[in-house]
């Protein structure tokens, strides 16, 4: 017996036939699909504030910003805390890829090993150029660029005293912890 | 990270909207979609023989071979053949559950592992009062009965001599290849 790995199109034609309760949230993870835990208040917290310092990008129109909506890489299926995507890439029959986006923030409670040992290399694999992970309670910020096959060549660990920087606007790690 | 866990009734979707693959023999063990390779010469060989043994039982069960048995919400299983109380109508509008069978029999080649270690504690759980095994690989024939929570209390495995469902008597030299 060899579980069953589900594709992208199966899973988008699952949701369409109705397969899952409405208020389910899940992550295709290559082939698997994961059940994502509810948001505490902190995270939520976290990614509010993250949203509005970098909301200046997408009034400019340099940036489309989305929070917690799907962005498939490869064959997967997630949902980052918040992507900015390029403009225009935007359309109303399709999820963002991940070449389409600019940056993507993952915030992390619980899911530090499960974001930097499955995700990011998702996002490295999809081509994403730039990942945050906001590791609360290493109170850290790991910044991942320069995507290849299965990771990033360039991590760099930001501490509470350091500032990230994005497109212009500036984010003091402290704000995010 | 949670794995999601299809409920029968989803599969029952999937199955309907044509999403599962059509050319797989496709089982939903405890909310996982699990596939499994075609069947071998051998296995189907003496499946043939167990309907042929078993057919004198026709007026006491109803024989059915591989088709759905649902054990619970998140599990349905394709069974070699059953031997489910009759009569046959009583099927006609719902599937058999654990309740229903008076027998169960597997033909294992290399599925013997998962067929003793995940499946026989699921019939086990399910009520199902008799289960045999036939291995062809060690050419033998396991019979497991009186189910409890987990297991089965009584366990024995047959090179010769004779198997007996519902009073009729099966050569275990006849059952083997």
């Amino acid at each position: 017996m060899t579980r069953h790995r589900i594709s992208l199109e199966e899973f988008h034609r699952m949701v369409e036939a109705g397969v899952f309760p409405e208020d389910l949230r899940l992550e295709l993870v290559e082939g698997e699909l994961l059940e994502m835990s509810p948001i505490g208040p902190k995270h939520a917290f976290v990614v509010r504030k993250l949203t509005t310092l970098l909301a200046p990008l997408a009034l400019e129109n340099k940036a489309l910003l989305s929070g917690q909506n799907p962005l498939v890489v490869g064959q997967s299926e997630l949902y980052p805390d918040v992507v900015l995507l390029r403009p225009h890439s935007d359309g109303p029959d399709r999820h963002p890829q991940g070449q389409e986006a600019l940056l993507v923030v993952e915030v992390t409670d619980t899911s530090l090993r499960h974001d930097l040992s499955v995700k990011v290399p998702l996002y490295a694999q999809g081509g994403v150029p730039e990942v945050w992970v906001v590791d609360r309670e290493g109170r850290r910020v790991l910044v991942h660029r320069e995507p290849r096959e299965g990771g990033y060549k360039e991590v760099r660990t930001l501490g509470p005293r350091d500032t990230l920087a994005f497109m212009g606007v500036e984010i003091p790690v402290e704000e995010l912890l | 990270m949670l794995r999601y866990r299809f409920t029968a009734e989803g599969f029952h979707r999937m199955a309907e909207a044509g999403i599962l693959p059509e050319d797989a023999r496709v089982e939903l063990v405890e909310g996982e979609i699990l596939t499994t390779s075609p069947m071998g010469k051998k296995h189907a060989h003496v499946l043939n023989t167990l309907v042929d043994l078993l057919s004198p039982l026709r007026g006491q069960a109803v024989i059915s071979i591989q088709n759905p048995l649902v054990l619970g919400p998140v599990t349905e299983v394709y069974p070699d053949l059953a031997l489910l109380k009759p009569p046959r109508t009583r099927y006609r509008d719902r599937l058999p559950e654990g309740e229903d069978v008076l027998l169960l029999a597997e033909v294992a080649d290399t599925s013997l592992d998962y067929d003793l270690t995940v499946k026989l504690p699921l019939y086990a759980k399910a009520g199902i009062p008799e289960v045999w095994v036939v291995d062809l690989v060690r050419d033998r024939v396991y019979v497991f009965r009186r189910p409890t929570g987990e297991g089965y209390g009584e366990r024995e495995a047959l090179e010769g001599g004779e198997l007996e469902a519902l009073g009729l008597r099966v050569p275990v030299k006849e059952v083997l290849p």
